[in-house]
């Protein structure tokens, strides 16, 4: 079943790809460049990073290997760089080359239920048409699957055929396994901006603890991250929608793809947690027979499913085919990346958004250490040593670009920080990391860098930071407190040297005598007084606690 | 009782001090000792004394509370060091106190003292929290105030005959304990604010004229000067006039040497002198004498201080509130040396005798 609706959808994508063949794939390219990533110097030097590096990921993570990733960018002259990417994936077979990296819309990724990086499959054949109408160079790649020869080719983008032209192709042994890819680049910028390619790389690093990244920059300046976990993700696996949320053309879609001989059998082999008993409550709320062919549903019907469907409960959609990182894994990247004083990382139940989309959120506060951007000498305000830094991810890649129209963004800044004890949310060392886990990604463009507002994501990044401030706050007060104390004792403590000998000669008692006693007073009182604030702290923990879920259950 | 004798007492209740809080350390609670407040909610005005009483509310210094801790300390300090003169029968000014006990507190930049700003209202907490006068302790404040006139005084077995001190009259000093009036010939004592307005009168022969002893305040009067000003009243039974500037100012200064004082009203008894009348600088003088052009106009300070004084209970008689009252209706102050724009002579031979003979004089 799910097979055949694959090949539906598949068919559906040649419809696009004849469309889309009729204008030249340079002029596609031309007309879509910001919607792919390749506008402005530094954006499309960044896209080149991501488009590799996210291919390398996906590829590791399919075939089930620990990645190793290599990246290096070396300036060749004004606005002209040359980049070189290596992993340590399963190779490419060389009949795949073409496909890989010379072909636009060939991924048929598009259209799956399934979680992965890239998704609208233009990916890394845009990095080699950029270099080619940037430069007039092929690329040159080398890949080996293992079986000790290697493929080395040099091509283009066939821009009239949409296909590769070889322009060199050599095969040679060599004991290796992997791709490497290399190429020129020209109109493009390096810097170390945060939305730069060092910062892509050391976000991507966080939030895949398995995947050991290393870059040199174009000053020869060489970073290794480090994995932090040596499990490789699980390959994910399809996932039905959830009645929940679906909108209802996206039902007639699936209705007249279905090949199921009733409606009732339709809704419970097409969406998942639909059962037969599930039906049968239905029956009761629509006004037609559920035994109706699924193909002549009409648009008024749909709806009345789709109200029911919203009417009744279901069970929470399976989280199988979403794969969060983890909460020790990100946390392990946090700790050994920003070393923060104080870290939290929290993962949300998965739930869906409109269309019957899985997703889930996780998020991760850290504070102090190296976390948030550190603010240089003259721009400082005073005191000021960092200031707050969202990471917003979707499906563990970096988002770099497009900030203000993120609904990660407006979920981040839609939190009072203030209530949490972060008076100054902008100028603090904080370092808010999201990531937003789906199969369909509600990008606002093909560029991918910046989600679309829906309503339950911004709310489920809101609920989940909330959590994480509550336990910050706790964290920081508690912090706050202990320097207040240590003050506190340290100026008793002063003062006590000049009360004791003024005592001593006021009674005429033993000086050393009243001083030992006095400083034990000191020291006891305000331990006690430590003992009472954390028992203070737990009680307003717990009423915390209860309130917050109230707010939840509302 | 012998001055030896008390302070052998004044030692013991020092100990006292000490004991108490050597005992608040052993019972594992924070050292602390009581002080009367002496804010306006615990002065009590007693109306038929016309004197300024401290209430019986008290604060609690605690030296585990941070924001008391130092000053815990730094009160220990002067009882050491008054129990150390107090022993030796020395007396030191204030200030030497200060400076005998201000040093680097031990591995800090932080000094025990950093001005006498900070010793000075900690010597008034430990007069009032032992019970104890300043004398007592064997402190003393630099002398300040300066009489001249008919009154022979021995000092310390000296005569000293206050009508033969030329133009500088007598320095009145921090403690006037051990004064002994011989001889006074004097109808009234004249209380002067300013050191200028009793020059002028000492120049205009005004004692000699007027049979008076004058005494000057210079601003607000020194305890030495308020107990001077006491005790001629009361052993020799002289009255006293007070003269000061037509302000709130000087307003508040008369009533300091009536009725006493917010920080010292532990002592009305010994320092105020109920039966002080005022002569001027009235309100009503402006009229009277036509001073309307050498007024001067409030500062928004005055304005301020004339509301306070007419909550004051001790304001409350419908003459004072009259005056303030109307001061803050004109808005305009008037000095004591705005009467020289008659003539210099004009205070000594016209305003003062003309005022106290027809007893032109507030209560």
């Amino acid at each position: 079943m799910a097979d055949e609706e694959i090949v539906t959808k598949e068919k559906n994508a040649e419809e696009l790809f004849k469309e889309f063949r009729e204008v030249s794939v340079t002029e596609f390219f031309r007309k879509n460049r910001a919607h792919l990533g390749y506008s402005g110097q530094l954006r499309s030097l960044t896209t080149v990073v991501h488009e590799l590096v996210t291919n390398s990921l996906d590829a590791c993570e399919e075939a089930g290997i620990l990645p190793e990733i290599y990246f290096e960018i070396r300036q060749l002259g004004q606005e002209h760089y040359k980049f070189k990417a290596r992993d340590n994936g399963p190779g490419i077979p060389v009949k795949h080359i073409p496909k890989v990296f010379a072909t636009m819309l060939a991924g048929t990724k598009f259209h799956r239920h399934v979680q992965l990086r890239g998704q609208q499959g233009i990916g890394v054949s845009g990095v080699t048409l950029f270099s080619q109408m940037t430069t007039g160079q092929p690329i040159t790649v080398r890949t080996c699957t293992g079986d000790n020869k290697v493929n080395e080719v040099k091509l283009l983008v066939d821009v009239t055929k949409n296909t590769a032209e070889m322009v060199e192709e050599k095969q040679y042994s060599g004991y290796w396994r992997g791709t490497e890819v290399e190429g020129e680049l020209k109109g493009v910028a390096y810097n170390t901006s945060e939305r730069g390619p060092y910062e892509y790389l050391r976000r991507t690093a966080i939030a895949n603890p398995y995947a050991e990244i290393t870059f040199v920059d174009p000053e020869g300046r060489k970073t290794l991250f480090k994995r932090t976990s040596d499990k490789v993700p699980k390959p994910p696996t399809e996932m039905k929608p959830h009645p929940k949320g679906l909108a209802v053309d996206d039902l007639l879609n699936y209705a007249k793809a279905s090949e199921s001989r009733h409606v009732g059998s339709f809704l419970s082999s097409s969406f998942a947690r639909v059962s037969s008993a599930k039906v049968n409550e239905m029956q009761k709320l629509v006004s037609f027979d559920l035994n109706k062919n699924p193909r002549k549903l009409a648009w008024a019907e749909a709806e009345e499913i789709i109200k029911a469907f919203d009417k009744m409960d279901f069970m929470a959609p399976s989280s199988e085919g979403l794969r969060p990182i983890g909460e020790n894994q990100i946390k392990n990247a946090v700790l050994k990346i920003l070393k923060p004083e104080f870290e939290v990382v929290i993962t949300r139940p998965p739930k869906v958004f409109s269309g019957g989309v899985p997703f889930q959120i996780e998020v991760a506060v850290a504070y102090g250490g190296n976390a948030g951007r550190p603010v240089s000498g003259e721009n400082s305000e005073e005191g000021v040593t960092a200031k707050a830094e969202i990471m917003r991810f979707a499906n563990s890649t970096p988002l770099l670009f497009d900030a203000s129209g993120c609904a990660l963004t407006k979920a981040v800044n839609g939190v009072d920080w203030k209530r949490y004890g972060i008076k100054d949310f902008d100028n603090s060392p904080l370092t808010i990391f999201v990531n937003l886990i789906s199969m369909y990604v509600p990008y606002v463009s093909a560029g991918k860098q910046s989600v679309a507002e829906e309503e339950e994501v911004i709310k489920e990044i809101k609920m989940a930071l909330m959590e994480a401030a509550r336990k910050f706050q706790i964290y920081h007060s508690r912090m706050r407190r202990e320097i207040e104390k240590e003050a506190k004792l340290n100026t008793l403590l002063k003062y006590t040297t000049e009360l004791a000998p003024a005592l001593a000669l006021i009674t005429g008692k033993d000086e050393k005598k009243i001083l030992k006693d006095l400083t034990h007073l000191v020291k006891e009182k305000l331990r006690i007084e430590a003992l009472e604030d954390e028992l203070e702290d737990e009680s307003e923990e717990e009423a915390k606690d209860a309130s917050f879920e109230e707010g939840e259950k509302e | 009782m012998s001055p030896e004798t008390r302070d052998k007492e004044v030692v013991k209740i020092i100990e006292g001090f000490g004991d108490g809080v050597l005992g608040n350390i052993s019972k594992n609670e924070s050292p602390k000792f009581s002080v009367p407040l002496r804010s306006l909610n615990n002065i009590k005005f007693d109306r038929a004394a016309n004197l300024l009483r401290l209430g019986d509310k008290n604060s609690s210094r605690k030296f585990m509370n941070i924001a008391h801790a130092k000053k815990f300390m730094q009160s220990a300090m002067i009882a050491a060091k008054c129990k150390e003169l107090v022993s030796k029968g020395k007396t030191a000014s204030i200030r030497e106190l200060y400076y005998q006990l201000k040093h680097a507190i031990a591995n800090t930049k932080e000094n025990t003292f950093e001005d006498q700003g900070e010793s000075d209202p900690l010597i008034v907490d430990l007069e009032t929290s032992l019970k104890v006068l300043r004398e007592e302790l064997h402190l003393k404040a630099d002398d300040k105030g300066t009489l001249i006139g008919n009154i022979v005084i021995e000092d310390s077995g000296d005569l000293i005959d206050c009508s033969k001190l030329g133009r500088s009259g007598l320095s009145v000093p921090s403690i006037i304990e051990h004064y002994k009036f011989k001889k006074v010939k004097a109808d009234y004592v004249l209380v002067i604010e300013t050191a200028a307005m009793f020059d002028r009168l000492v120049e205009e022969k005004y004692p000699q004229n007027n049979n008076c002893i004058m005494v000057s305040t210079k601003g607000q009067a020194a305890r030495g000067c308020r107990r001077l000003v006491h005790r001629i009243n009361q052993e020799l039974k002289v009255p006293i006039i007070m003269f000061t500037d037509g302000d709130p100012w000087g307003y508040y200064i008369y009533s300091v040497i009536k009725a006493g004082s917010m920080a010292l009203a532990h002592e009305s008894e010994r320092l105020g002198t109920p039966q002080t009348k005022f002569v001027g600088m009235t309100m009503t003088d402006i009229e009277e004498y036509g001073l309307q052009k050498v007024t001067e106009k409030l500062k928004d300070v005055d304005k301020k201080r004339i509301s306070e004084l007419l909550q004051y209970p001790w304001f409350q008689n419908k003459e004072w509130k009259k005056e303030l009252q109307f001061m803050a209706d004109k808005g305009v102050r008037i000095e004591q040396q705005a009467l020289a724009s008659k003539s210099l002579e004009f205070v000594a031979e016209e305003y003062l005798p003309e005022k106290i003979k027809k007893g032109k004089l507030l209560p």
